[in-house]
């Protein structure tokens, strides 16, 4: 048996170790999406530039088609096309703020990767963890195609398909496919498939469950087979377009960018797409045929086709919109997938807030309100009754409500808040409101990253394994 | 006086018993019926005890155990009661829990419908659904007692020398109502929390009147 399959045996074996009590069995979930002989010939690469720490240690592993930035250490792990996206670590002699404590930060915060199996996953962010200030852990867990480990350590945990974890410690847990969870931390827990999770205990508490049938028109994973449903299928639509980018050491750009916008190499732009000042586009990200108005960014594994965002527009890692125009500070929730048609085109009204993980697909004209909520799932204009709110009725609930499929609890004012000052923090740090002198942020600092490549063995025993590799300044 | 289990417990064969493979409705019948004489007063025993073919108890079956597997339940209830892991309050399960149970009860559109209507569609009933038409359902009465009776764990088991303080401390560190008294390997009497309450009030009642005689 070769090291990279021993080292397989090995990570399963360790992650469901800490799944026994779950009864949870990784294996049939990796075993048939595991393309190992991909994971031979794909190079991985890393980014140089002077605003982010370099700092790289890569041991017995598999890093096919893995991009790495800033400071990242790589142990006994398979990491099959991941970005490990270190842009918003924490600084040496830097204060974490955790409650009534401000935390110096005392060394440069690390994400740590051990014994552990991330396909097509994105980690980013920093630990929001206050046990684990300097170092981002990644240990003994799984995750599947397109999953999210957004400023989360992990340790001894399955995420599915299209998972999200953000801002949450999580230990000995199972996410299902297209479930988000960002709740501080959790343990010993199996979250079903579809779920939405945001909670801050003692403020409020938001818990939404896509119906089941529903949900797997677009994602379907389960043992034994491979993720399907429309997700993937829009996915693989438009995989060639990036094998060309990947496949070229130099690459200009085919549009005009301003000199204080960022358009990543490894992102895909066809048809007249304008790149408006202040606007991030990282690597992964597909645009066609759209308006990035000033201060936008669109995230890794975006895909904007045929749409206008006017400004100021997060959108998050993951997401979908297409055929849609979307209003100034319009925020899009990771993984989310908005669908207008050509004939039917979804309008979002500025300042709403699409909550992570949900679904627009709408075959009718469809509206939403400025200043709305909107989470889960609509295909028809009736189904904002109970899938959306305006933020001001929203704002204004202080014990408990629950509509549609959505279950709230707590105080609606300070989970608008957290989520204002959340878009305002993404904003700032994405260089949206960069001056000419202040402000600074990604679409900035981004514009200066060169890459390198790194290969793997070619043959013998470790083929496929990337030989120990240390990169230092 | 040094009490010891034997001394406090209710014997065995003044408890109440049912055979395995009864009924909901038998183990009902079986509560009702157990009005019993001890130490001069009439007691309700709370719990039925489930025996086995060969003799051996298998079980304990209490109100709660009753109440609970009376309980009207869905896949909707069995969500909101789920919904504690989630960090949600128990206030607001209960409330969410009753708002249903009006709803279902008299079909009028409301929140919780809308919820059931959404997570599982199947669900929804359009006829009206109330508690005693479900009491009266045959898949209720004729529940075996062994589907929702609790088994007995080991450290339910005292021996019959075991003190008063060693009993009394084995109740309230596992928030036990009762203990199964044995006699080698032999069950021979039930020590039940009042039993084991009157006597620690007694032999307090007595320490105070000697000290104030001395």
């Amino acid at each position: 048996m070769r090291e990279i399959e021993k080292l397989y045996d090995r990570i399963i074996q360790r992650v469901n170790i800490n799944l026994r009590e779950l009864e949870f069995d990784v294996n049939p979930y990796a075993q048939k999406i595991i393309p190992f002989v991909q994971m031979v010939k794909f190079y991985a690469f890393y980014g140089i530039s002077p605003h982010h720490p370099l700092n790289f240690q890569f041991r017995n592993s598999n890093l096919a088609g893995s991009y790495f930035l800033g400071r990242c250490k790589v142990v006994n792990s398979l990491l099959y096309k991941s970005d490990i996206r270190g842009d918003e670590l924490k600084k040496q002699g830097s204060l974490f703020l955790y409650q009534d404590y401000a935390i110096p930060v005392s060394e440069d915060e690390e994400i740590d990767i051990q014994d552990s199996l991330l396909i097509k996953t994105l980690v980013h962010n920093y630990s929001h963890d206050p046990e684990t200030l300097e170092k981002f852990f990644i240990t003994d867990t799984i995750s599947m195609n397109y999953a999210n480990i957004h400023g989360s350590p992990s340790n001894g945990c399955f995420l599915g398909a299209f998972a999200t974890v953000d801002l949450t410690t999580i230990r000995d847990c199972v996410i299902g496919n297209f479930s988000y969870v960002q709740a501080g931390e959790i343990s010993h827990l199996n979250i079903e498939p579809g779920t939405i999770w945001v909670r801050n205990p003692g403020k409020f508490n938001f818990f939404y469950q896509h119906q089941k049938e529903k949900m797997q028109d677009y994602i379907y994973f389960t043992a034994g087979s491979p993720p399907q449903g429309l997700f993937m299928d829009f996915i693989e639509d438009r995989k060639e377009a990036f094998q060309r980018i990947f496949d070229m050491v130099n690459m200009e750009h085919a549009i005009p960018v301003p000199n204080n916008a960022s358009l990543d190499r490894f992102a895909v732009t066809k048809g007249q797409t304008h790149i408006g000042e202040n606007v991030l586009v990282a690597q992964r990200a597909f645009i066609q045929n759209s308006w990035l108005g000033k201060g936008s960014n669109a995230q890794e594994n975006c895909f904007i086709i045929n749409s206008r965002l006017e400004g100021c527009n997060v959108t998050a890692h993951g997401t979908k919109i297409c055929e849609a125009d979307l209003g100034r500070h319009v925020f899009v929730g990771f993984n989310s997938f908005l669908r207008g048609r050509p004939d039917a085109r979804l309008q979002i009204g500025a300042d709403s807030i699409i909550m992570p993980h949900t679904i627009i697909d709408s075959r009718e004209p469809l509206t939403i309100p400025a200043g709305h909520l909107v989470w889960g799932m609509i295909k028809t204009p009736k189904d904002l009754d109970t899938n959306s709110l305006s933020i001001e009725k929203f704002e204004a609930i202080n014990s408990h409500t629950a509509i549609g499929g959505l279950f709230f609890e707590g105080s609606g004012a300070e989970f608008i808040l957290t989520f204002r000052d959340r878009i305002e923090h993404i904003l700032q740090a994405n260089g949206a409101f960069f001056n000419g002198s202040d402000q600074k942020g990604h679409a900035q600092k981004n514009q200066y990253i060169s890459f390198n490549t790194i290969q793997p063995y070619p043959e013998g025993m470790k083929k496929g394994l990337f030989p120990t590799i240390i990169i230092e300044p | 006086m040094n009490y010891t289990a034997k001394d406090l417990m209710m014997p065995f064969s003044e408890y109440a018993t049912i055979p395995e493979g009864s009924t909901l409705f038998e183990a009902v019948l079986a509560l009702e019926n157990t009005k019993i004489e001890h130490g001069g007063a009439f007691y309700s025993h709370w719990m039925v005890l489930v025996m086995g073919k060969d003799g051996k108890v298998l079980g304990k079956l209490s109100q709660l155990d009753i109440l609970r597997a009376l309980a009207p339940r869905d896949k909707f209830t069995d969500k909101l009661d789920e919904m504690g892991k989630f960090g949600f309050s128990s206030n607001f399960i209960s409330t969410m829990r009753e708002q249903y149970r009006m709803q279902k009860t008299s079909l009028e559109s409301g929140l919780m419908l809308s919820a059931l209507i959404h997570l599982y569609p199947e669900e929804y009933q359009t006829h009206k659904s109330s508690l005693e038409e479900f009491y009266a359902q045959p898949g209720t009465l004729n529940m075996k007692v062994e589907d929702f009776m609790k088994t007995i764990a080991e450290n339910e088991f005292v021996d019959e020398n075991t003190s008063l303080d060693t009993a009394a401390h084995m109740m309230f560190m596992k928030n036990r109502l009762s203990l199964l008294v044995t006699r080698e390997d032999r069950f021979i009497g039930v020590l039940r929390l009042s039993d084991v309450f009157s006597a620690v009030l007694n032999t307090m009642k007595e320490a105070v009147s000697e000290e104030k005689a001395i």
